[in-house]
């Protein structure tokens, strides 16, 4: 809501109850309720027109006036409603039904250090409504922001519950620093550090945005352009997404909400690997052929056709059940507002052991301790528990333990015991043992204080904490492969990622001029955010017994911690006029002081600009009778990355640590750089919004062309320097994308409704400038590469020709045409990027059930599939089984496959078509027969819900409840081989995405739920 | 409090920050040195040659030896990873993880140590003595020399940087030299370690005098120098700090330091080798990515050729693992850099080469005894010189040597079927390549 509108309604407020005292005569009864027919408002205004009197309603939204004139006109109004104009007509008593004002709740929205209404704004944000994402078994609101809004790129990298995805705004912005957006929720700027320290292979282990309950929102607004953002300076680059929290209104009762719902979720698709025959049988034709090309010939398995087969992904998978409650309450008095939630969600992996259990409360509380003083506070908290279990690339993962093992080796040994293979664990060892615990608990706090020098000048400083603590504690016992050698080895972490946050803002608000034709809306203001992160870890080895699991009591214990902490200081103003309505011209401009800069260039500078025009507002388009409403915005500006310039980068060090023979030791570290500062991007935006057809169909369409220079880059330096890399500000990115966003309202008649919203996103990611090539990814298989010219997450392969039908040999093209296979036959054959995202939603509502669903859609992106490429080796892997698609090798001339013939003979790799680089050689990881499309349309939702009568909620006391059915993921259409194309593995690095390594699945829910509102 | 003055505290509160926002905006890390206050007194120099030992630690632990074996008969992969896979195989990518760690790794030490060369002398410290202040350059000079050495027989005549690196434009301009010019270079820096370090009877895991001499013995050996290779295995022969250990195992058996040891790096709880876990299998709670070959593993348990050396190996084949590096539950297994025995087969092959087969033969015969084989005899110069090759094959199985031992005798063609000899050379990494206009690739990369 606009504190504009609510300054105003208090003025309102205290001139009435001043004058109410003089007043007598005519008494007037009446009751003001809302459109619904029944819904008394309390503390509604009621003037009478000429007599500036006026009024409040109590709680049953009854009033009381005394009057002179037996005919007057009584002005009605009320925050969220249109204000009503009635005429007593001699009437002693009067209903009054308010009209919701659908325009006014919308118009207002909630932007860089203000609010405003969204007719005027010239920059590109999408406001998505807290209601829109509840019920949904997610644990984090960024999470089920996908396919929701347009220019947000969203996907969950695994199925794991509270695990992490990944978030784009438009695109990569940059390579080495962060490419997330910034979180801020009621004014706190949150912490986006993924707290948990153990080891869960290459993946990001948590989203910490799950930390906040979605039940608690009201809106986000996402900011996506340089108009937007440029007011966040160095932190705004990569969008900015503003959160903010359900409060309570004045002069309302208690409303008690209360949901539940339970959900059972399972694996829409299983690993399936080849029987033991199936592998004995590869086994022996490799070994076999192996020999005949002159390799070493090693005895063949025994009696093949009869191994027995040992099904162990099935031991994998169980039926999870996630549980959620939430119970609420909001309200307020003539003075003061309040909201109080509290919720609590437990959810289980599908893959076994994991899990994630979140509590969380949250109290809003706001007080006018005079006309003209506000303060307020916004605080929640919240703990979460997880038990963390690691895969992709780990071996001693516990998808890995049960995938990759030869299906004909015994889960156990003859004793009964564990039996281990290779270098995996067992995985029933591991579902049963594994015992990683990771709590977090989390404070998000604000306070406020607002004062008003005049209706249209307020000064609001604020005070801001966010303290995200994470605890960990994992304990690998000596049934684990892990903890064998050690005799059970224990860890323990506990880090914390503290943001603190000042801000002063004045803001100017004001019409004036005849007509009220000029309107400005004003504001500068000042931030001070520091940022902490500690952590200290122990660790010990050596258990007396499986029972003892402190890291206290281990025989051989260590410990170690790290703290860092960087400062930012910003100035910053921004000022919009708009002339009748019609035009609006904006600017801003942000000055930041990073203590992580270089000495050099400690102060950067983020301007931007912007035009609107609501043409709808001309005679000439109002007399085309088309637009109902039309509005052309274009935009500039600057905004900066600083997130991923470590606090300390731009000095030159030694580090500490570097001990030999239990004496300290330093060595070099890092080569200084005194011109070190954040990243640059430069946004144009041009967009146009319209609603046509009687207001039934609303179509917005931006585009935008942005341009990042000075890219922190890792640039890699000659080895022989001591250094690997120089961090610098070198290289340039370039995100160019349209947006396409349909609202329409297909039936409206009566009972019956239907509304669809239709979005697409294009962005087309290039590297413009970089100082070389850098390769990195799939644990030093050098498969991702960032390289000019090419988009980023691009991944670099041998092109597999075909399998010479022949020879049954793979044939690669020679990219140099030199004759042989080299590391300089690599190319790019594709990267992980879609090319388009978006959503489809069809709600139907007919009396009392509504029913949705809800598509997500991604295209072009390009899936390295790193479990095909481990169990399809052609028995390179001793010790790794085989998928089925290895059953499809080449095995006699005249065969035609993509599957080369089966042979680990180690001839010269540079020689192309032999059998060398069938499964090992130069290509031994590197060939696009393991990449495939991973485009996908999922019906990601399909909602069947009924909402009770009044009739029957009257009688019950209550005044809302509705019960509902959900489905999620129910089906996904996608060529994608793996388990699900909605993945990626390597995502601890934003430069490794779109690999599938040993990964849960998202899983398929089904889900019961009812809300009761008291 | 009147509103009033709220709201003017509000507005000062920034203002009071902006004045001392220049002060307000230094953060300084509590766990690094700036550069410029990495080596001003005695308790920084210590610490940089101390760090410099650390460098040499990382990629002695794993890596060097891993080099050292897999790329030869020894040792095959058998794990997931494929730059195990490639070294195995001989097909080896410029970005190959092993190859590129060690490359890193040891110019991370070489520009420690020219650190410490260049500012050390300048120190001023009371507290510096003259005596520790030469102990630190030799030491310094050592591991410089034991860099470029493990640089030059890796990757053919590298680069010579010799100053420390304070910025980037520092460096430009220094082209490969020729492997000669990076072995003369080698012997210059031992030349200095020996005149500064100290030796005592006792210390095994720092450079001594005649840590350097051990390494000048293998210096003139690779360079085919067998008159001087002879001299310096025999000054090491003769310093009674050394004596083989009575069994094979002794060496590698805890708490270490042997009396065989000339060079080993220690590690402890707090410092770990985990280089075990590549060897282990996962019964053990290890990777198992590293095995031993089916042939090495009937060569050494066969008591004619083996000994007593099958204690390098345990299980049963075909699933036996090397034991080496054996401290699976403390991860502190010493890398193993010089041992005596390795001096007796230098001066076995030197003088086999100056055609002293009597003399020759005594030394082998003295590491075959002590496996526990039976003495060898022939009077053929290529007879014997094969005998000393492969007793060095089975002593230093697991150690850093079979490989460079075959591409010194420029036998790796005919021992290992490797005839492409390009492939004889690591290649320089790809982000040097790629980087530094003044580095050449190795041919055939």
């Amino acid at each position: 809501m606009n504190p504009f509108y609510k300054t105003s309604l208090l003025t309102v407020f205290y001139l009435l109850l001043t004058q109410l005292i003089t007043a007598q005569t005519t008494s007037i009864r009446g009751k003001v309720i809302s459109d619904d027919g029944r819904t008394p408002l309390e503390g509604a205004n009621i003037i009478i027109k000429g007599e500036n009197k006026g009024f409040l309603t109590d709680k049953n939204g009854s009033f009381t006036i005394n009057t002179k004139a037996p005919n007057v006109s009584l002005i009605i109004s009320y925050t969220g409603f249109e204000t009503q104009e009635i005429n007593t007509a001699g009437r002693n008593t009067i209903t009054v039904a308010l009209k919701t004002d659908k325009k006014q709740l919308e118009d207002v929205i909630v932007t860089g250090y203000s609010t405003q209404n969204k007719r005027f704004i010239a920059g590109s944000i999408v406001t998505v409504k807290g209601a829109d994402l509840k019920d949904i078994p997610a644990a984090g609101f960024n999470q089920l922001l996908q396919g929701k809004a347009t220019g947000v790129q969203v996907s969950s990298n695994s199925g794991v519950p509270g695990g992490s995805i990944t978030f784009r705004i438009r695109g990569n912005n940059s390579i080495n620093a962060s490419v997330d957006p910034l979180y801020i929720i009621d004014g706190v700027f949150i912490s986006n550090t993924d707290p948990i320290q153990t080891s869960l292979g290459n993946q990001q282990q948590s989203n910490p945005i799950a930390d906040i309950n979605p039940a608690d929102i009201e809106t986000i607004t996402i900011l996506k352009d340089a108009n937007a953002t440029a007011i966040y300076g160095s932190l705004g680059a990569n969008g900015v997404i503003i959160v903010t929290t359900k409060r309570g209104r004045l002069n309302s009762k208690a409303k008690i909400s209360f949901s539940t719902y339970y959900g059972t979720s399972e694996a829409a698709k299983k690993f399936k690997v080849a029987t033991g025959p199936e592998t004995a049988l590869l086994t022996n034709e490799s070994r076999r052929n192996t020999a005949l090309d002159g390799g070493p010939s090693v005895a063949l398995i025994e009696n093949p056709e009869s191994q027995p087969t040992f099904n162990r992904t099935d031991d994998l998978f169980r039926k999870a059940s996630t549980v959620n409650y939430e119970l609420s309450a909001q309200g307020g008095s003539d003075k003061s507002t309040y909201f109080a939630g509290f919720g609590y969600l437990k959810q289980q992996s599908i893959i076994k052991p994991s899990d994630f259990e979140r509590y969380t409360a949250r109290f809003n509380y706001d007080n006018y301790l005079t006309s003209r003083l506000k303060t307020g506070t916004s605080i929640s908290l919240t703990r979460t528990k997880r038990n963390v279990s690691s895969n992709d690339n780990n071996p001693k993962g516990v998808i890995n333990s049960a995938l990759y093992i030869r299906s004909y080796l015994p889960v156990f040994k003859p004793d009964g015991t564990y039996a281990l293979y290779g270098s995996f664990d067992n995985h029933l060892a591991l579902i049963d043992n594994l015992d990683n615990d990771a709590v977090g608990w989390r404070v998000i706090g604000n306070f406020y204080g607002e004062y008003s020098f005049l209706p249209e000048l307020k000064l609001r400083s604020s005070w801001s904490i966010d303290n995200n603590s994470e605890y960990e504690n994992n304990y690998t016992n000596t049934l684990l492969a892990a903890g064998i050698s050690t005799h059970g080895s224990a860890s323990s972490f506990e880090t914390k990622n503290q943001v603190l946050t000042n801000e002063q803002v004045l803001t100017y608000i004001k019409s004036f001029g005849a007509g009220k034709k000029h309107s400005i809306n004003a504001l500068v203001g000042n931030t001070i955010n520091t940022v902490l992160s500690q952590a200290t870890s122990a660790t010990g080895t050596g258990f007396a017994t499986n029972s003892l699991t402190a890291v206290s009591v281990a025989a051989t214990r260590s410990g170690s911690s790290s703290r860092a902490q960087s400062k930012l200081i910003s100035f910053f103003g921004k000022a919009s006029y708009t002339y009748d309505n019609k035009y609006t011209i904006d600017g801003s401009l942000r000055a930041d002081a990073s203590s992580r800069f270089g000495i050099n260039n400690r102060w950067g500078y983020f301007p931007s600009g912007g035009f609107t025009w609501r043409a709808s507002q001309e005679d000439f388009i109002e007399r085309l009778g088309i637009f109902n409403d039309l509005k052309i915005r274009v935009s500039a500006g600057l905004s900066g990355n600083q997130n991923g310039i470590g606090p300390y980068a731009a000095l030159g060090l030694w580090n500490s640590g570097a001990n030999y023979l239990e004496q300290p030791g330093t060595a070099p570290s890092q080569l200084a750089n005194p011109d070190l500062t954040w990243e640059t991007t430069r946004q144009v935006d041009g967009g146009v919004d319209f609603t046509i057809l009687k207001n039934r169909l609303t179509i917005s369409f931006d585009y935008y062309d942005k341009y990042t220079t000075d890219l922190l880059l890792n640039v890699p330096v000659p080895t022989r320097t001591g250094f690997v890399s120089y961090l610098q500000n070198y290289g340039a990115v370039s995100n160019k994308g349209f947006e396409t966003s349909i609202h329409s309202t297909n039936i409206a008649s009566g009972d019956f409704k239907w509304t669809t919203d239709f979005n697409i996103s294009r962005n087309k990611n290039l590297i413009k400038k970089l100082a070389s090539d850098i390769a990195l990814g799939a644990s030093g298989r050098n498969i991702s590469i960032l390289k000019e010219g090419y988009a980023v997450n691009s991944f670099q392969l041998y092109k597999q020709l075909y399998v010479d039908p022949q020879t049954g040999n793979a044939v690669y093209e020679d990219v140099n045409k030199d004759g042989f296979i080299t590391a300089a036959d690599r190319q790019i054959v594709g990267n992980s990027l879609p090319n388009y995202t978006g959503g489809l939603t069809n709600t139907f509502s007919y009396k009392d059930f509504d029913f949705s669903f809800f598509f997500y859609y991604q295209e072009g992106n390009k899936i390295m599939n790193m479990n095909d490429f481990f169990l399809v080796h052609g028995n390179a892997q001793a010790n790794i089984g085989f998928l089925p698609r290895q059953l499809d090798r080449w095995q006699k001339p005249g065969d035609v496959t993509d599957i080369p013939r089966m042979t680990i003979f180690r001839g010269d790799p540079a020689i192309n078509n032999s059998s060398a680089n069938n499964y090992g050689g130069n290509v031994a990881n590197m060939s696009n027969r393991y990449l495939e499309d991973g485009s996908f349309i999922r019906l990601k939702t399909i909602l069947l819900s009924y909402t009770l009568p009044a009739a029957i909620t009257d009688k019950l006391k209550l005044s809302n409840v509705r019960a509902y059915v959900q489905a999620m993921n129910l089906y996904t259409f996608t060529k994608y081989g793996g388990l699900d194309p909605e993945v990626s593995s390597q995502s601890g690095n934003q430069n490794t995405a779109g690999y599938d390594w040993a990964t849960v699945p998202q899983p398929k829910t089904f889900q019961l739920g009812i809300n009761i509102t008291f | 409090m009147k509103p009033i003055k709220l709201t003017s505290l509000l507005i000062l509160a920034p203002l009071l920050f902006f004045t001392s926002c220049k002060k307000y905006l230094e953060e300084i890390p509590d766990d690094a040195l700036a550069s410029q206050n990495a080596i001003v007194d005695v308790s920084t120099a210590r610490a940089a040659i101390i760090g410099a030992y650390d460098g040499v630690q990382g990629y002695y632990a794993g890596n060097y030896p891993t080099l050292g074996t897999m790329p030869a008969d020894n040792v095959v992969f058998n794990g997931t990873l494929s730059q195990y896979l490639q070294l195995d195989q001989n097909a080896i990518p410029a970005d190959n993880v092993t190859t590129v760690a060690t490359y890193q790794g040891i110019y991370k030490t070489i520009n420690t140590v020219n650190s410490v060369i260049a500012y050390v002398p300048g120190l001023n410290d009371p507290l510096l003595s003259e005596a520790e202040k030469n102990k630190i350059l030799g030491e310094a000079y050592f591991i410089r020399a034991l860099g470029y050495f493990d640089l030059g027989r890796g990757w053919g005549g590298v680069q010579l940087q010799l100053q420390p690196t304070t910025d980037l434009s520092s460096a430009k301009g220094i082209k490969r030299s020729t492997l000669s010019q990076v072995y003369d270079q080698v012997l210059a820096d031992l030349i200095q370690a020996e005149t500064l370090l100290p030796d005592d009877a006792t210390t095994r895991n720092r450079a001594q005098k005649s840590t350097a001499r051990a390494l000048r013995a293998r210096l003139h050996l690779y360079r085919g120098e067998w008159a001087s290779a002879e001299k310096y295995a025999t000054q090491v022969i003769l310093n009674t700090k050394y004596r083989l250990t009575p069994a094979y195992a002794g060496f590698f058996t805890a708490p270490f330091l042997s009396t065989e040891s000339i060079f080993e790096l220690t590690f402890s709880p707090n410092d770990k080798n985990s280089f075990w876990n590549l060897w282990y299998p996962s019964s053990a709670g290890g990777q198992f990515t590293l095995k031993p070959s089916a042939t090495f593993v009937s060569k050494v348990t066969d008591p004619s050729i083996g000994g007593g050396r099958k204690a390098l190996i345990a299980g049963t084949s075909p699933d036996s693992y090397g034991v080496l590096y054996n401290t699976t539950s403390s991860s502190t297994d010493p890398s193993y850099v010089i041992r005596l025995a390795e001096m007796y087969l230098i001066r076995a092959e030197a003088r086999a080469q100056l055609d002293d087969y009597t003399g020759a033969l005594e030394d082998l015969n003295v590491i075959r005894s002590r496996a526990g084989v039976p003495d060898f005899s022939s009077l053929s110069k290529v007879d014997i010189l094969k005998a000393i090759e492969d007793e060095n094959s089975i002593e230093f199985a697991f150690e850093a040597h079979r490989w460079f031992d075959l591409v010194r005798t420029r036998r790796a063609g005919e021992v290992l079927g490797i005839t492409n000899q390009n492939y004889w050379l690591f290649p320089i990494p790809l982000s040097d390549v790629l980087s530094d206009p003044d580095v050449i690739q190795n041919p055939g990369y």
